[in-house]
């Protein structure tokens, strides 16, 4: 098989579990909405309800169906891009998610853009000389990023520089079609999102380096006279980076999850935002909506991180990674 | 334009002290021959060549030592005194061809990289023409092909034809081989020497075999010195080595191979195999006298206090032995 065959088999195969992972992740959710105690109606109606109307309603929504009847109406549906109206506003969900969506994804890739270009050249620089004075303030300054929580990061930049230095802008994502406004916005709640990530990576990066400097295909660049940096930057960073994107994969959860806080305190709309206030009004068909194209992104994300790791390692293409 | 070596000495300090890995050795190869540095495992052949290439561990220092090479002197006792000819000047084959090559870059990255410091100012169409001819040099078919192959695409020989054209590439004055074929079949060991011997004489420089075959050595070099305990007992062409071993523990390693017409007993237990007993002295306190006392099957009470020096052997100029018995006229 030539090497272009074998990557698409490979992709192909991937995306196939995709689908079968998503279809499972959503079962799992449908039962689990199932299981919280309080049924939709009351929700909606009030404790004040007759009976007449709760009757109707319940009707209305199927759920007097059996339970996989309304699994085959929720899937069905679900995978039409229909996830019904939301009984607050009487708008389609999908297109109150749809709206938010753009939002956090920015928030969330320009996190992770700038998580990945501080945290590599920190990482990277920390290996070159370990041990070091540099090395050890990196590490501390690494760690001291790591076990600082996103809410305390996020208010400790909201108060300088949106209150107290008026730099950036306080709240909210900035006005719809005004690009430079929404950039303006994005900065503190990307760089509250990224810090943490900024010290994972740079300690991972650093880590893997060491690792892959002490085998014996590095000693052949050293003998052949390629310089030091040339080595550490290229050579073995490539090799460094296969782990540490692995792991950003499966971080990318806990990413969305930090962008639930970051969302809330710089009252920027977002996916996050949606489902905090959704709870707070048990309008669980919206969280429903919102957890599918999570779990969706979640996948989705770590497919991406495979095929990077495909393109990174040759060898994990060919299955012997 | 010979390579020699001076007076080497190198120590590793480990958790238990510190042990002294080589102890004064000397090694001269002319340009265009091939020596073989042979001994046991532990006897420090390795450590020679990474003192050569400043590429040792952390924990090891050379303590003694210089080295001619190119026409220029260096002293090993500072760090990384031979980087500016690594790559140019000095170029090395590993042992283990599996892991010598970075699996995420192609061959020819790889090899580009040797062109980039050998051929600086070249562009890239040239440095890949280069790069496939010298795939083609060292009998590496399809070279074209190869330059777009990962290496875990190629089999552990034709990896070692990868290492030996990066070798090729920087055209240098001394190579180094270490154990070059231990790690692969023993059918692909005369094909790589053959690409060896050919880089050589393409390249004229002279070439450090180190290997624990002497089998190896009778048939491919012209020079042999033979290290043990991080001492050098003796040195010479392989044709006077051969003939007349100077000291008992070339003798003993000459014993040790088994000759092919050697007769056999059906039963493969009966068949006798010389074995040199006893192991290697503690490398952190060297016993007095010769190093080789404790397991010589000819030594005398005087081998238990005088350390010998190098005494010549037979009639041969180069050929020397430490061995006290050659010292009595």
């Amino acid at each position: 098989m030539t090497r272009a065959r074998r990557i698409a088999a490979f992709i192909a195969s991937r995306l196939a579990s995709v689908v079968l992972t998503i279809a499972g992740a959503t079962l799992l959710l449908f039962l689990m909405v199932r299981l919280v105690p309080g049924d939709f109606a009351s929700v909606m109606l009030g404790p004040r309800a007759t009976p007449e109307l709760r009757a109707q309603i319940i009707h209305d929504m199927g759920l007097d169906r059996g339970m996989l009847a309304q699994l085959w109406l929720f899937a069905s549906h679900a995978a039409t891009g229909n996830f019904g109206e939301d009984v607050v506003s009487h708008r389609p969900i999908l297109d109150i998610v749809l709206e938010v969506i753009p939002n956090t994804l920015a928030l969330a890739f320009s996190a992770l853009a700038l998580a990945l270009l501080v945290g590599i050249p920190i990482g990277v620089i920390a290996a070159l000389k370990p041990g070091s004075w540099l090395d050890s303030g990196l590490a501390l300054l690494s760690i001291s990023f790591i076990t600082t929580p996103t809410l305390v990061v996020s208010v400790i930049l909201f108060l300088i520089f949106a209150i107290g230095l008026h730099w950036l802008p306080v709240a909210g994502a900035g006005a719809p079609g005004d690009s430079v406004d929404r950039l303006r916005h994005l900065i503190l709640p990307s760089v509250a999102l990224a810090l943490g990530w900024v010290g994972y990576i740079s300690r991972l990066i650093r880590a893997a380096l060491l690792d892959t400097l002490a085998e014996l295909h590095v000693r052949t660049l050293r003998a052949y006279g390629v310089s030091e940096y040339r080595i550490v930057g290229l050579y073995a960073l490539k090799l460094a980076l296969v782990p540490v994107v692995s792991i950003l994969g499966i971080g990318l959860g806990d990413l969305i999850g930090s962008s639930v806080v970051v969302e809330i305190i710089f009252a920027r709309s977002g996916i996050g935002s949606l489902i905090f206030n959704s709870i707070a009004q048990r309008n669980y068909p919206v969280v429903q909506a919102c957890v599918v194209f999570i779990v969706a992104f979640y996948i989705v994300a770590n497919l991406v991180v495979d095929m990077i790791n495909a393109l990174l390692d040759p060898r994990i293409a060919a299955g012997r990674g | 334009m010979a390579i020699s070596l001076r007076d080497l000495s190198v120590d590793y300090s480990l958790q238990q002290g510190t042990a002294h890995a080589l102890r004064g050795v000397s090694l001269d190869i002319k340009k265009g021959e091939m020596l073989g540095l042979v001994g046991e495992s532990g006897s420090g052949k390795s450590t020679v060549a990474f003192a050569l290439m400043g590429l040792l561990a952390n924990n090891a220092r050379v303590t003694l030592g210089t080295a001619t090479i190119d026409g220029k002197n260096f002293d090993l006792t500072k760090r990384n005194a031979t980087a500016a000819l690594r790559g140019r000047g000095m170029a090395m084959i590993f042992q283990d061809p599996m892991l010598s090559l970075n699996p995420v870059f192609t061959i020819g990255t790889q090899l580009g990289e040797v062109l980039r410091r050998r051929a600086p100012g070249s562009d890239r169409k040239t440095r890949v023409a280069m790069a496939e001819d010298a795939l083609a040099k060292v009998k590496l078919s399809n070279p074209a092909r190869r330059m777009n192959q990962y290496p875990h695409e190629l089999s552990g020989g034709m990896r070692q034809r990868v290492v030996i054209a990066m070798a090729l590439l920087s055209e240098p004055a001394l190579l180094i081989a270490d154990e070059p074929t231990t790690a692969l079949d023993v059918t692909v060991e005369a094909q790589i020497m053959r690409e060896i011997i050919g880089l050589r004489d393409r390249v004229g420089c002279a070439v450090l075999l180190i290997t624990h075959s002497l089998g190896l050595v009778t048939e491919y070099c012209d020079a042999i010195s033979v290290l043990y305990a991080g001492e050098k007992l003796e040195s010479g062409t392989v044709k006077a080595v051969q003939r007349q071993p100077g000291h008992p523990y070339t003798r003993m390693l000459f014993d040790c191979e088994v000759p092919i017409d050697r007769e056999r007993h059906a039963d493969a237990s009966q068949n006798s195999f010389t074995v040199i007993s006893g192991d290697l002295p503690d490398p952190r306190r060297r016993p007095p006298g010769c190093i080789f006392n404790g397991r010589c099957d000819v030594s005398f009470a005087e081998c238990a206090v005088v350390n010998p020096g190098d005494y010549p052997v037979g009639d041969d100029a180069g050929h020397s032995a430490r061995c006290l018995r050659l010292a009595t006229p």
